[in-house]
């Protein structure tokens, strides 16, 4: 099994790509077709199309996920952000895309993530994970709280069991290109081959990341702005 | 030529007309047994087997999928759908399947899965003189193809079968019958060569 290229996605709630920046700052990109278009022509392995939601905002992502599947891709795709109990079923019901990524429901949706899976198949669930370390503690970003919290042990076994990858973002390097922070695999129990990481990546970083035998790397901002050559990396 | 896609409410349809859109095929939904075309029919992937066969016995489409199998209508599965076409699936505690195809669907060994991209190669003329494949200029399709699954096809006997490093049967040929474990509809490239070969 080859070691991967995706491309992360960020989608606003009127349906632009946008670009973010230290998981702070955002830029309107975009069209999203022409965006996920140039993707799929770049052939990128995979996309990650996200609605990044910060806090309880409005869920509008039902209509976004229904835009986004009229537009015609042959790259696999993966989806997240307001992926709720209540709209799962109707995702669900034609899916254009292979995974369901999660994030606030890692901490408080077992149920959701129980639902997807029966439905989807254990292949489809990714954990998107933004972290920081401070103090030698790993903090866990949960978007309902709009803010990092401390890992336990607890949750640790939910992520193992729920999850068949998890992609885990430098929150501090996103959008850069200061390097990943390798120091999170101090913290992280999960099987290696089944993570991919994101936010602030080199080219040292992916061969790096290919080296340990990871599953693959997202590099968001640098191939929308075809900074790197996917066939080079690969 | 009307292309038959199944659509019982669950699989990844929308995809699949994505895919023929492309390369310019036209196609038409079927929902019932009196929708079919005699082109040919294609199962979609991305559901679990439980439910599909539920709803396929539901509305009587099995019988009639097993049916046109045994008149030669061509038939392509693509990951579930390659599944559906053995004797049994062990997800979902066990499910009988459409039997078009000797053999089982099981979990991959220790429950692992299978995601990425692995190489395809199919030469046209390494097929039977039997397989239901039009002449054409191009004869081969090759370059690398997507996998997302968590259960295997093995198959007791197949007149064409490509085999994966670990042992995951990657397609499947015989006749008119065509059964691809990866999703050719998000192959980028050569998931559009495999359709203009075997269509």
């Amino acid at each position: 099994m080859s070691f991967r290229i995706g491309a992360t996605v960020l989608i606003d709630y009127d349906g632009n790509a946008v670009q973010s920046y230290n998981f702070k700052v955002r830029r309107i990109l975009g069209d999203l077709q022409k965006v996920l278009k140039f993707l799929d022509t770049y052939e990128v392995d995979e996309i990650h199309a996200i609605v990044p939601y910060k806090g309880k905002g409005v869920n509008n992502s039902f209509k976004i996920f229904s835009n986004l599947s009229n537009i015609s891709i042959s790259t696999p795709l993966g989806i997240g952000g307001g992926i709720t109990t209540e709209n799962i079923k109707e995702i669900t019901q034609d899916p254009f895309f292979e995974r369901c990524i999660f994030n606030s429901a890692i901490f408080n949706n077992p149920r959701l993530l129980q639902e997807t899976k029966s439905i989807m198949g254990h292949q489809s669930m990714v954990a998107s994970i933004p972290f920081i370390i401070n103090d030698e503690t790993l903090m866990i970003y949960n978007s309902e709280n709009d803010g990092f919290q401390a890992i336990e042990g607890e949750l640790y076994k939910e992520i193992s069991s729920n999850f068949n990858e998890i992609i885990l973002l430098d929150a501090n390097a996103e959008g850069s290109k200061k390097g990943f922070n390798f120091e999170v695999f101090d913290y992280i129990e999960f099987p290696i081959d089944r993570v991919l990481i994101s936010g602030g990546l080199t080219k040292n970083d992916i061969k790096k990341a290919k080296k340990m035998g990871l599953a693959g790397v997202s590099i968001d901002n640098f191939v929308l702005h075809s900074e790197y050559s996917i066939k080079g990396l690969r | 030529m009307l292309i038959n896609i199944i659509d019982i409410g669950l699989g990844n349809v929308g995809s699949i007309e994505h895919w023929l859109d492309r390369s310019n095929l036209f196609y038409k939904r079927v929902f019932q047994i009196e929708d079919f075309t005699n082109d040919a029919i294609i199962i979609p992937g991305v559901a679990s087997a439980g439910e599909y066969m539920r709803k396929l016995k539901e509305i009587g489409l099995d019988g009639e999928l097993v049916k046109r199998s045994k008149q030669g209508q061509k038939i392509i599965g693509i990951c579930l759908g390659f599944q559906l076409l053995t004797d049994y699936s062990e997800e979902d505690g066990g499910v009988e399947c459409l039997g078009i195809l000797k053999g089982s669907t099981k979990y991959i060994d220790n429950r692992k899965t299978h995601n990425g991209w692995d190489s395809f190669h199919l030469d046209a003329r390494e097929l039977s003189g039997n397989t239901h494949i039009k002449k054409k200029k191009k004869k081969i399709a090759s370059g690398r193809v997507y996998f997302n699954h968590e259960l295997k096809v093995e198959l007791e006997c197949m007149s064409h079968t490509s085999k994966l490093d670990n042992n995951i049967t990657s397609f499947a040929i015989r006749d008119n019958i065509f059964g691809f474990q990866f999703h050719p509809e998000k192959s980028q490239r050569t998931g559009q060569e495999i359709l203009e070969l075997i269509i």
